[in-house]
């Protein structure tokens, strides 16, 4: 089942009379449990697509589909809804709440609902992810993995059908960046997510299904990867 | 649990005690703020009431005295049955007929005093020793010349080289009031040669009686040219406590400005806070938070801020407030008194609603912040 159909993005920015394409004609789509890469050089256009397809930024031209509904000109509050029903986050820099401790900062996306199931799931996702003896640290007394792993359990609190991760390796050494990419594999093998990392690392490529390359705004090469 | 119930609060607690110092000092602002007005307000009270102690029971007295601009000099005898037939039948009114003469007490110098003339004093004053009825012959004396010359009932002064024997020494009267004995040498009306009054005290049972025998002796004696003055106290009063009200305000209106400097302080601290947050707040909004989601958290944080800084205010101003009693009216429970309280309320809120209005525009910024650009710094 595609989740994500992106159909001809053009990302177009007007800076000092000259107009720069950040992406220049792109269809992307992702399928439910498929685990993608998106790789290319600095300004090739990357985290522009990561924005778009998680619905922090809008094309444009091209349209978004998301499991077959048009939210191309969607307004910020409706997108805003559909991000936080439909979408995780994971980011490079692991952007935890600094007071909070490792269950509460799971919980964020859904803290303001007042849903006591919220606290439960939380605790089950950080234990899947082999957090069980951490759950009441604060993000300074936990290390880059661990945080990493607290931020992937925050993607994942929503129940999302696509996870989006902007360098998720990109802090970590390369021991801590496998056991990160193992445990997206899991995710996205035993929960049907779909998963798209924005990365340099080559290291991701051998978890991923296939890799997309982009040059300049375009999509280059793609590769299958056979995993 | 807190957070179960109000999550925001949750949010908003923890980033507060993330700078604990910032935090401290931004509502140290609204605390001094809040005493500030609390305690002026309290200050101007404790004044109010210390003055209505002191004014005692003088809203119901009247005085009538002639109009010498009008070349009126006295009252005459017709303008006391006047008097007495516009004021009501349970009225006191009271003819005094002065004259100043060589007073001499104990053998000293004399010096020249004005003499009271008074008909009936028992119906005005009390004694404090001897005895004021019936008054035919001798003098009475006040509290104040009694006690600078050492007189008592039996002592003798010279009036005019006459020899007159205290009858009495009165009660001290209420400091304001123009029937204050205290100062006075009274003989009987009959000692006087001159046919003609001074003045006449009119006593009415309430402040609302006197106003409206005001207006019919001024109706009636007044007629053609404005021949009496009419003094009412409680207009006086009336004028004296609306010159409070007017100081109060312009008290808490000085104290408001503490509270003005202390939103400022809220609002540069939660601006600060703003940047040095931004991308957590753009990982806010990324995960779902809507616009008014992170105004909500931001909002609360300034709203927690007031009412830290507001209960201390509080706390901090009934103790000023303990001391300022005891201190102006000697009874420092007087600060459970209604108008206090209401201070203290209007200081309450006036402390945390600054803190809300400053919070607004950090809160609009943050809210309103494109989580892409949040997120690429």
């Amino acid at each position: 089942m595609t989740v994500i159909d992106a159909q001809g993005l053009v990302k177009r920015y007007r800076t000092g009379g000259q107009t720069l394409y950040a992406l220049a004609g792109i269809d992307f789509a992702l399928e439910a449990g498929e685990f993608v890469s998106i790789m290319g050089p600095s300004g090739s256009g990357k985290t522009t697509l990561l924005n778009i397809l998680g619905l922090l930024d809008t094309p444009t031209e091209g349209t978004v589909l998301l499991e077959g509904q048009d939210v191309t000109g969607l307004g910020d509050s409706k997108r805003t809804a559909l991000r936080k029903r439909t979408i995780g986050f994971v980011f490079q820099h692991f952007y935890l709440l600094p007071t909070l401790t490792a269950v509460e900062n799971v919980e964020v996306p859904l803290l303001l609902d007042s849903d006591p199931q919220v606290k439960k799931r939380a605790r089950t996702l950080l234990e899947r992810l082999g957090l069980g003896e951490r759950l009441d640290h604060k993000p300074d007394e936990l290390s880059g993995g661990q945080k990493q792993r607290v931020a992937i359990a925050r993607s994942l609190i929503n129940s999302p059908k696509v996870v989006l991760a902007d360098e998720p390796t990109g802090n970590l050494d390369s021991e801590t960046g496998r056991q990160i990419l193992d445990e997206f594999r899991r995710i996205a093998d035993e929960d049907d997510v779909a998963i798209v990392a924005v990365t340099h690392d080559d290291l991701v490529n051998e978890y991923v299904d296939r890799t997309v390359h982009l040059v300049d705004g375009t999509i280059g090469r793609e590769r299958k990867n056979g995993g | 649990m807190a957070g179960r119930f109000f999550p925001a609060a949750l949010m908003a607690r923890r980033n507060l005690t993330r700078t604990k110092m910032r935090s401290l000092l931004a509502s140290l602002g609204i605390v001094i703020g809040v005493v500030a007005i609390a305690s002026l307000g309290m200050f101007g009270v404790a004044l109010q009431y210390s003055f209505t102690q002191n004014l005692g029971n003088v809203g119901n007295q009247l005085t009538v005295y002639p109009n010498s601009g009008e070349n009126v000099t006295e009252l005459t005898e017709r303008d006391i049955r006047t008097i007495r037939r516009e004021a009501s039948p349970t009225a006191t009114v009271s003819p005094v007929k002065t004259r100043a003469e060589p007073v001499s007490y104990n053998r000293e110098d004399a010096v020249r005093k004005t003499i009271y003339g008074i008909e009936n004093p028992g119906e005005l004053y009390e004694a404090k020793e001897g005895r004021v009825s019936p008054f035919r012959s001798g003098a009475l004396v006040g509290s104040s010349v009694a006690e600078a010359h050492d007189l008592h009932p039996g002592s003798q002064i010279t009036i005019n080289g006459t020899s007159v024997r205290i009858r009495a020494v009165l009660e001290e009267g209420d400091a304001f009031s123009s029937t204050n004995p205290d100062n006075r040498v009274i003989v009987p009306a009959t000692s006087f040669s001159q046919s003609g009054y001074s003045e006449a005290y009119v006593i009415e049972s309430t402040g609302t009686q006197a106003n409206e025998t005001a207006m019919g002796i001024r109706d009636s004696l007044n007629d053609r040219e404005q021949r009496v003055f009419v003094r009412e106290l409680g207009s006086l009063v009336d004028t004296i406590e609306e010159q409070f009200q007017i100081i109060n305000t312009v008290l808490a209106g000085i104290a408001s400005i503490s509270l003005l400097v202390a939103g400022i302080s809220i609002l540069n601290v939660m601006l600060m806070s703003t940047v040095e947050r931004r991308e957590e707040i753009g990982v806010l909004r990324a995960v779902g938070y809507q616009k008014r989601d992170v105004l909500k958290v931001m909002l609360m944080e300034a709203t927690l801020l007031g009412f830290l800084g507001g209960i201390a205010g509080v706390i901090l101003s009934l103790g000023a407030g303990l001391a300022i009693n005891h201190y102006a009216v000697g009874d420092a429970m007087a600060v459970f008194r209604l108008p206090n309280a209401w201070y203290v309320g209007a200081a309450f809120a006036f402390g945390v609603l600054t803190s809300i209005v400053s919070g607004l525009y950090p809160a609009w910024k943050a809210a309103s912040e494109e989580p892409v650009d949040a997120l690429r710094g």
